[in-house]
């Protein structure tokens, strides 16, 4: 039986739907993301689970329970938020030690998980610190440890990243995960950064205007979008229109160009395009591959990768190359070749699958 | 997001709003019944025609236009220059601007009297000098509020960065204070003023022991000698603190209240 | 433009006159009506009339009489300090995170605004004419029968003959009040309005309820801003004359009325102990001042670096 699960919930403020008939089931030490751009309902649906929203309607079930009556206070669930909201009249160690000191735990025991907890942060010299003497990283990380220090039965993480330097996300997110797996503690991890969606997720869950649009494996969600949204949310893509020439066999024309898709549903009526992604492309021709020639129109590089546009009988079509020192960098306006396996592509007519 | 409202937040309310009100009101009421069994303006014609009310508001009227020119030119170029030239005198502005807390207005009089009633000044002599010394007091009881105003005004501008730009294209430090602060600071100033007036206008303590025909002297003689006036002065005084706030709050609209005056 | 950079360059090097001489006319009238007239007061607190040293004019600390002036004025300053510091906590309270209708706080803020500046002869005029022996209010409650204590019907009741009076330290208490609490509304809110929601959020996450939020978190949070208010206060009754004056007609001892009256008639029969008197006032708003720093040092040590 799943540990967690939210059963038909949504949430509306006056009018305003937020969140509508969302439904999941999280196992036990799952790490799962709830991702999409801002206004989707993730944190406002993360917000009912830790009780400082009340659902509209649907069930919020732990270990079987119902936990919809319950106040936040009662739930035991670790909360991390964007803003950290540490105590600034608290040391680090005395933020640490809040959930048991409120729950009435004597001094020693007190003591001894503030310690456990700063050593598995690895910020056990910065005890005496205050909030406002600490890095935003450190800072974040003292908030995780807070949250973990209640021994709660979920961790709740609300875009816990998003107000820190690149770099220290990086760093951040690879101990998030780590404590995670250590403890193996059932989270919820909320995010509009698909990367660390990506990075970090069992499972995925893509929201879009309240409503849940694909819940799957990252490789599922990224190889396998479920639909058009999913697609261009995550990650680049093509989305290319083309028209059929051939409906039961995926055949089709981008411009003058023939193509064949791997994967194709009922195209009935609606315009349909091709949906292949830019790193699936490759320079050059090749027998048995879908083969596309046209025109640069713009090279960027990127470091990592050069990302190349081709002009294909009008429509752009981008494709992105692995940087090498002995990478000739192709000139604008030359033409190009570029192909890609059949396999790579679909066709898709904004229905979802 | 529609919260429950607070009974107890209701509770302290209402006592609040009734602390505020029912003074007002019992003022306004019993300035009305001057004459017996009926409900008359009378008393406020009466104040109205007092040739002394006429006098002393007009004196007092006179030196808060004075105390807000002196503040505004006095302080204006300096917290400029603090912000330009010298921000490390910046706290030693913050502590004279408390000063006029630490000394309450009757201990200032006090020491301006006997600094200035005497050898060698002796401004107390004439009725200019006496005035000249009444300002003085007045720019000195203001002071913090004016230096707050401006110093928030100069705060929300990047001061430097204006001055570098105008000093860019050419203009001088005259120049750049008065077409460039200045029109940028206007509502801060704006509203230091009117705080500077309502002070001048509300003052009792400088024009009683030095005086001269203040606004404040005037209220206090009226409520010795007679019943219903003072009620009606109460009310006209609201009024004009009332009329100050409002242009404040009109002039700087979304931003935050200020104290007026020191007492 | 070279030529401005080279300008800011010396200013900031350069910290000797050039730095102060932008300031000269502020000081010099800081000087000549801020601290030339306190001197002459300190260091005449110290001069005999002959012009000698002596600490002689702080007898007055032996003589009842200004003595129990300093304790009015102290008692007077403390007590409308905690009533409306409370009052106006609670109010402020109120008035924020929508907790009360919006209407109420609207009002409320504009009439804090008015009533913090509603002070002086105009605010005693206020209270006689509501509280007064023949005010308003007065008049309203003799006009109501009560029940008195032994069941018997009192009336009419006049509050004066109950020991209410107006014109007395309880009633000066009742009218600063009015300027008081709106004063700790304006000079509060945004300290209330600084406390985020995400800590009360955090809080009951980990298991709090809300009594241990206020205690642990909020409480601690708003302890400078509440002990800078309530210093705001203290010093803004304590150095008030006018309303006591309109009010009871002098006939209140507060120190700020007995120095008043040393002006007009030297009291106290010797000149120099009015200057002692002064001086004391500021000795004791600067402890209080200091005071303040002291305890929002060891209350506020997180926050600074």
């Amino acid at each position: 039986m799943a540990q967690l699960e939210l059963i038909h919930i949504s949430k509306s403020f006056n009018e305003m739907t937020a969140v509508q008939d969302f439904n999941l089931a999280v196992e036990a030490g799952e790490f799962i993301s709830f991702l999409g751009p801002s206004g989707c309902g993730k944190t406002t649906t993360l917000r009912m689970v830790a009780g400082f929203e009340i659902p509209t309607s649907g069930v919020i079930q732990l270990d079987g329970m119902d936990l919809t009556p319950l106040p936040p206070n009662r739930r035991n669930m670790g909360m991390v938020f964007q803003s950290y909201a540490l105590f600034p009249n608290m040391t680090a160690a005395q933020n640490v030690g809040y959930g048991l000191r409120v729950a009435g735990k004597p001094r020693v025991e007190i003591e001894q998980r503030v310690i456990e907890m700063l050593d598995l942060i690895q910020m056990h010299d910065f005890a005496e610190r205050y909030p406002n003497q600490l890095s935003g990283g450190q800072q974040q990380r003292l908030a995780l440890a807070r949250a973990l220090a209640i021994k709660p039965r979920v961790l709740l993480l609300d875009e816990p990243l998003s107000a820190l330097d690149a770099k220290i996300r990086l760093e951040l997110r690879q101990e998030i995960r780590r404590i995670q797996r250590q403890l193996g503690i059932t989270t919820i991890y909320v995010t509009h950064d698909q990367e660390e969606a990506l990075s970090l997720s069992d499972r995925i869950v893509i929201m879009r205007r309240g409503v849940i649009e694909q819940v799957g494996t990252p490789q599922q969600i990224y190889n396998f979008p479920a639909s058009d949204f999913v697609a261009e949310f995550v990650g680049h893509i093509n989305l290319l229109p083309v028209e059929v020439v051939q409906a039961d066999a995926g055949v089709v024309r981008l411009g003058s160009q023939v193509v064949r898709a791997g994967q194709f549903g009922h195209l009935n009526g609606r315009p349909v395009r091709l949906a292949v992604r830019p790193e699936e492309l490759k320079a050059g021709s090749v027998e048995g591959a879908n083969n596309l020639t046209g025109m640069i129109e713009s090279v960027t590089y990127l470091g990592a990768i050069v990302r190349i546009r081709v002009d294909v009988d009008g429509q752009l079509v981008s494709l992105d190359m692995f940087n090498e020192r002995s990478l000739e960098i192709p000139v604008v306006g030359q033409p190009f070749h570029v192909n890609f396996p059949v396999e790579a592509c679909w066709l898709t007519n904004g229905v979802k699958n | 997001m529609k919260k429950k409202n607070n009974p107890w937040a209701i509770f302290w309310a209402v006592l609040a709003m009734l602390y505020f009100f029912v003074p007002m009101l019992g003022t306004f009421i019993f300035s009305l019944r001057m004459k017996r069994g009926v409900l008359s303006f009378l008393a406020y014609q009466s104040v109205l025609s007092d040739a002394n009310f006429l006098r002393s508001f007009r004196y007092s009227a006179t030196m808060g236009v004075v105390t807000v020119i002196v503040s505004v030119v006095l302080l204006l170029p300096s917290v400029y220059w603090i912000y330009i030239k010298a921000p490390k005198m910046k706290p030693v502005m913050e502590i004279i601007s408390i000063l006029p807390f630490v000394i309450p207005v009757i201990v200032l009089v006090f020491g301006l009297i006997r600094t200035f009633g005497r050898p060698p000044f002796q401004l107390t002599l004439s009725s200019f000098g006496t005035d000249v010394l009444i300002a003085a007091g007045y720019v000195i009881i203001s002071m913090p509020y004016m230096y707050r105003a401006i110093d928030v005004g100069m705060r929300s501008m990047d001061v430097r960065t204006l001055t570098e730009a105008a000093q860019n294209l050419g203009s001088n430090w005259f120049q750049v204070l008065t077409l460039v602060i200045l029109p940028n600071l206007r509502i801060a100033i704006l509203s230091g003023a009117l705080i500077c007036f309502a002070t001048v206008m509300g003052e009792l303590i400088l024009g009683d022991f030095l005086v001269r025909p203040a606004l404040g002297s005037y209220m206090a003689g009226v409520g010795r000698s007679k019943a219903y006036e003072p009620a009606a002065l109460a009310i006209i005084s609201y009024g004009l603190t009332w009329l100050c706030l409002g242009l404040i709050q009109y002039f700087s609209r979304g931003r935050s209240q200020q104290q007026l005056t020191g007492r | 433009m070279i030529a401005g950079q080279n300008k800011r360059i010396h200013g900031k090097g350069q910290a000797g006159w050039k730095t102060w001489i932008g300031l000269l006319p502020f000081f010099l009238f800081i000087t000549f009506f801020l601290v030339m007239p306190s001197l002459t007061l300190f260091s005449g607190a110290f001069q005999d009339a002959e012009g000698r040293f002596t600490l002689a004019n702080f007898s007055f600390l032996e003589n009842t009489f200004a003595l129990k002036s300093y304790l009015t004025s102290i008692w007077v300053s403390l007590t409308t300090s905690l009533i409306g510091g409370i009052f106006g906590f609670f109010v402020a309270y109120a008035t924020t995170s929508s907790r009360a209708p919006r209407w109420m706080s609207n009002i409320l803020s504009t009439f804090s605004g008015l009533a913090a500046n509603f002070g002086g002869v105009p605010l005693a005029f206020a209270f006689i004419a509501t509280l007064g022996r023949t005010g308003f209010i007065t008049a309203l409650l003799k006009g109501v029968c009560f029940n008195g204590a032994d069941g018997a019907a009192i009336c009419p009741f006049n509050p004066y003959d109950h020991g209410f009076n107006l014109y007395s330290a309880a009633g000066l208490i009742l009218a600063y009040t009015y300027f008081q609490f709106p004063l700790m509304v304006l000079t509060i809110t945004p300290a209330l309005e600084g406390l985020k929601k995400e800590w009360s959020e955090a809080s009951a996450n980990l298991g709090s309820n809300s009594a241990q939020y206020w205690r642990y978190v909020a409480l601690p949070v708003l302890l400078p801003s509440l002990l800078g208010a309530t210093i705001l206060l203290f010093g803004n009754a304590f150095g008030a004359y006018a309303t006591a004056q309109a009010l009871t007609g002098g006939s209140i001892y507060l120190v700020t009325i007995m120095i008043g009256q040393q002006i007009r008639g030297d009291v106290l029969g010797n000149p120099n102990e009015g200057y002692a008197l002064a001086f004391g006032m500021v000795i004791i708003m600067s402890l209080t001042i200091v005071l303040y720093i002291l305890l929002q040092r060891k209350t506020a040590r997180w926050l600074k670096l």
